[in-house]
């Protein structure tokens, strides 16, 4: 299983990603999410958010966990992209590909590895908001 | 024993600051760093409570041992994504 893990200064750009697995002749199902910033936060108008990460712990762990994952529901292959410092809004800071033989596998193992990512890897964002504060 | 504990994120901000030094006399454990630190920074005595311990870049259990060189961190709620 191939896995491929960054985690990368701002805003990220899924077009980097449009060919991953598309050669690949095992893989029957290709499914790619975007996190995007959204421009409300705890209903506040938001500028940014800015992402600080524990390194080389976060990679490690993104890794380590796209392998036990990968793994679990038997895909091809996971890309993982993350952003660290600042993504303004509508901007992306989040990538994931997962490449499996058939969709379901490949969305179940999207779904489980976002909210294992969203536990387990140390990775923080810091609000940017509109009026000047931050949380 | 001194131990440099690396804070991040929400704990970092709270703190003012990206670590604490705390002692360990006896108790060496990785619980034992959650107490020292809540005892020493009392801005995130609360958030460490329910916060894990990283050792040497693992999250470790309360009753591991830190060891002299080990790097200790604070892993607070985790926001990524």
């Amino acid at each position: 299983m191939m896995i491929d893990v960054q985690i990368l200064d701002g805003p990220l750009d899924p077009r980097t990603l449009e060919r991953v697995g598309i050669d690949a002749g095992a893989v029957g199902a290709r499914v790619m999410f975007e996190g995007i910033v959204r421009e409300v936060e705890d209903g506040r108008p938001l500028v940014a958010l800015d992402y600080s990460a524990y390194e080389p712990m976060a990679h490690n762990q993104l890794k380590d966990l796209a392998a036990e994952i990968g793994h679990a529901h038997g895909l091809g292959g996971v890309t993982v992209r993350h952003s660290r410092g600042r993504v303004r809004v509508g901007e992306v800071s989040f990538l994931l590909v997962a490449l499996a033989p058939h969709r379901k596998e490949a969305l179940r193992a999207m779904d489980e590895f976002i909210d294992r990512m969203k536990r387990d890897v140390p990775i923080w964002k810091t609000a940017v908001f509109a009026d000047g504060g931050n949380a | 024993m001194t131990v440099r504990v690396l804070l991040f994120g929400p704990e970092a901000s709270k703190a003012g600051r990206d670590h604490v030094i705390v002692q360990l006399v006896a108790d060496r454990t990785c619980g034992a760093v959650k107490a020292a630190v809540t005892r020493s920074c009392e801005p995130i005595a609360e958030s460490v409570g329910a916060a894990r311990i990283a050792l040497n870049g693992k999250f470790a259990d309360d009753e591991q041992i830190v060891s002299d060189g080990d790097e200790v961190a604070v892993i607070g709620m985790v926001s990524g994504g």
